[in-house]
């Protein structure tokens, strides 16, 4: 049996929390689900106060903002379904989702949508040194998720791959949490992240070593980490020998950067560019964050990694549009609204970083209207092919 | 220089092409527009049967083709995972059987190893069998290999042989003389001069005969397949339903009491171990064009009629499926053939289900054409005029 919805949104995270509430609030059925057990995606990790303008929650820490998200939604009316996975996106907008019911009974619906909103986030990079799948070598962002959602410290001693921002406000947060962080090892010569945020854990006492990873993780009898062998690397980024030594840990933590969840998309055939700016691979989208098929939208990381005041735009974006193709609101009243996200979009992506995101997201949206022009409907299947048999 | 061969699709059947045309002596090039084994030759199962061929001729070059496979396991450097699993044909109800006990009888007196099994030595074959089959077709010889690890060995057992391998080239015209005669392949990367050009292209054949104003009736059909999680081992040979013959040859036509699903899905159950211990379950085929992406439906009518065989399978999980095109000729036979009307241009290509199973032969037997020998059987039934005379007396 297929049910049927207006719009499905894949991902309850900012961006498709924040597209559910602009499609529903539009009068559109909206079903949202996700494979984690709470709706809010990574706002509920998100301790800290945000930066910006109080249009973009400014001041508020990130878990109320998933809160108040949530509580919106809702108050709207949206199906959420949790513990639920989207397994792929089929031809027709069809949606396979395994939820997971009272008792651990496992089902599988197909989910008719009108309109497909695609909000799956982004996933952590891995840098592959030697002994790095040993246990207690993570990703910063599932050491994030142990101490503050979860509450649990993912070890005692802890050296942190890479100075991101991510990296040092994990650490941080970590040490917040009791956990003793050894050391900060930076490959580049200089730190990646804020400088605000580097002052915090080096006034903590804790050595930021640049020009340096980590070859290595050293495991005890049970293959657990015991340690990480770090060395100095040259101009090309590689490890010079003999300058190896050791930092005895429990944890190693990577924050090597994340990469936009893009597999639903590829499902579709939608089309997509390298964009190194934005984290890899992303759908290319048109300003009414629809792909190259029609009907298939994209918001936030998985379209490009930025932060969660940006992810929850673009999720407006694609609400408004999505129930505007449904014929919920009128060009004229859609076009209001989505002019007025753009230019909040765009007043975020300002700064260093800002900037060239800005410039990137100008340029794929050019090579949208130039190469795709219109999003392309569904190839169509059930008919025979050249009349056979 | 002028090659005497040039092959285009690096495929199950292009790369056996090649091979055997070194080894005749020939120079051979061979083309592909995307990788080796790029195509349907990975993206198909993996298993060489007699038992699921017509008899007569297709069962002829079935077993010719696996006894080719041995030879070949035995002679390459290259392993390509040959496995003598067997395969056990399961029959539901006593209509089946009694179908299959004709159709096994008519192929052991023709000399193939082929015979009836009883529910209570099926059992023991395949202990996780649901218990109320009533027996089936057990054919010892049948063979499994991995297809794209095929394609891999052809070639590199080619270039010992002299074979240069121009993979991501793509072709814009192929070039004929005054007389029509074959006299070069005009790719991106540059022209390659040659005498004789075969088509192995599979789906995408039509495409090349277009090039030299043929209308080669090729079709896709799709075919899609389960891949479970890594697990113990539940199956032993390769094991399908009978009603798996009512999918290839529409022309037996038994009545399955199947779910709708199953039925507008035309999935027919089959099964395999793969060396890495998961399991491949398939299948379905239907018409979609070059759309390769899975379907939904498809994947749980699968699911369903590989439960109804194997009712563990419930509580093993699926971690992925995948979907390929096979080429499709009405008729169920291959095409084999020079072509009268451009000297010089030869088609081996339409097998089907079965490229997999007859690359070693068609790859045999079309050098033997190419080099003007009597082929190893008589393969008029294979010619492309087949279509030619047809529309004719029509």
């Amino acid at each position: 049996m297929i049910l049927e919805k207006d719009v499905v949104v894949i991902g309850a995270g900012p961006a498709g929390l924040a597209a559910s509430i602009e499609a529903a609030k539009a009068g559109a059925g909206v079903l949202l689900v996700d494979l984690n057990l709470k709706a809010g995606g990574q706002l509920f990790k998100q301790i800290h106060k945000f930066f910006g303008s109080r249009a973009h929650y400014s001041g508020t820490r990130g878990y109320d903002i998933g809160r108040k998200l949530v509580r919106e939604a809702e108050s709207l009316k949206v199906d959420v379904w949790l513990q639920s996975t989207a397994v792929g996106v089929f031809p027709g907008n069809k949606v396979g989702i395994e939820r997971i019911l009272d008792g651990g009974v496992k089902k599988l619906y197909t989910v008719h949508g009108k309109a497909v909103i695609i909000a799956t986030g982004a996933s952590e990079n891995a840098v592959c040194f030697k002994g790095w799948t040993r246990p207690g070598v993570m990703g910063a962002g599932a050491a994030q998720t142990m101490v503050n959602v979860n509450h649990v410290r993912p070890g005692k001693k802890i050296v942190m791959l890479g100075s991101g921002n991510v990296g040092l406000i994990v650490s941080y947060q970590l040490m917040q949490a009791g956990c003793d962080v050894l050391a900060l090892v930076e490959a580049a010569p200089k730190i990646g992240g804020y400088a605000v945020h580097a002052a915090k854990i080096s006034r903590a006492g804790v050595p930021i070593i640049t020009s340096h990873t980590i070859v290595e993780a050293l495991g005890d009898e049970k293959g657990t980490v015991r340690g990480a062998v770090i060395a100095k690397v040259d101009s090309h980024f590689q490890p010079i020998s003999g300058t190896e030594r050791t930092i005895e840990c429990d944890t190693i933590a990577i924050a090597a950067g994340l990469r936009p969840v893009v597999d639903l998309t590829r499902l579709m055939n939608c089309a997509s560019v390298f964009e190194p700016v934005f984290g890899g691979f992303i759908p290319l989208h048109n300003t009414d964050m629809e792909t190259s098929v029609k009907g298939i939208y994209v918001a936030g990381d998985s379209t490009g990694v930025e932060e969660a005041s940006v992810a929850m735009e673009e999720g407006r974006i694609a609400g408004t549009a999505a129930a505007q193709s449904l014929g919920y609101l009128s060009a004229a009243e859609a076009g209001k609204t989505k002019k007025l996200l753009w230019e909040r979009v765009n007043s975020l992506r300002s700064g260093p970083f800002g900037e060239r995101r800005l410039t990137a997201e100008k340029n794929l949206l050019e090579h949208f209207r130039e190469e795709i022009r219109e999003p392309q409907p569904e190839i169509m299947i059930g008919g025979l092919a050249h009349g056979a048999d | 220089m002028i090659y005497d061969v040039t092959v285009i699709g690096a495929g199950a059947i292009g790369t056996s092409v090649a091979y055997h045309l070194c080894k005749k002596g020939f120079s051979v090039a061979l083309i592909d527009r995307g990788d080796i084994a790029s195509g349907s030759s990975s993206h198909c199962d993996a298993v060489a049967l007699i038992s699921d061929k017509a008899p007569g001729l297709d069962t002829k070059m079935g077993d010719a083709s696996i006894r080719h496979y041995r030879e070949l396991a035995e002679s390459f450097s290259y392993d390509f995972e040959y496995d003598r699993k067997g395969c056990l044909y399961v029959c539901e109800t006593e209509e089946e059987l009694a179908a299959a006990s004709s159709y096994a009888k008519r192929q052991a007196a023709d000399g193939y190893d082929m015979k009836i099994v009883d529910a209570k030595t099926m059992r023991e074959m395949e202990p996780y069998l649901a218990d109320d089959l009533l027996g089936g077709i057990w054919t010892p010889g049948d063979i499994a290999v991995c297809p794209y690890k095929v394609c891999f060995a052809f070639v590199e057992e080619g270039k010992k042989l002299g074979l240069k391998v121009y993979p991501y080239t793509h072709i814009s015209r192929i070039r004929l003389s005054a007389n029509r005669m074959v006299e070069a392949v005009e790719t991106d990367a540059g022209d390659i001069l040659t005498k004789r050009v075969i088509n192995c292209a599979g789906v995408w054949a039509p495409d090349v005969g277009k090039l030299v104003g043929l209308d080669i009736p090729i079709q896709p059909r799709k075919g899609m397949n389960l891949i479970s999680e890594q697990t113990k081992r539940i199956v032993w040979h390769k094991v399908m339903e009978f009603g798996y013959m009512m999918s290839k040859f529409e022309s037996i036509n038994f009545r399955r009491n199947v779910s709708s699903l199953v039925e507008e899905y035309n999935v027919a159950f089959n099964i395999e171990y793969t060396k890495a211990d998961n399991i491949l379950l398939g299948g379905y085929r239907g018409f979609r064009g070059f759309d390769v992406r899975s379907e939904l439906e498809a994947m749980q009518a699968i699911a369903e009629r590989g439960i109804r065989f194997y009712p563990c399978l419930k509580g093993i999980n699926c971690i992925r499926s995948y979907a390929g095109v096979r080429p499709y000729v009405k008729d169920h036979l291959p095409v084999v053939s020079a072509v009268d009307e451009v000297p010089g241009f030869y088609i081996a290509a339409g097998h089907e289900g079965d490229g997999i199973c007859l690359s070693p032969i068609t790859g045999k037997l079309m050098a033997q054409l190419v080099a003007g020998e009597t082929t190893d059987f008589d393969i008029r039934r294979l010619r492309f005029s087949r279509f030619t005379e047809a529309q004719r007396t029509a």
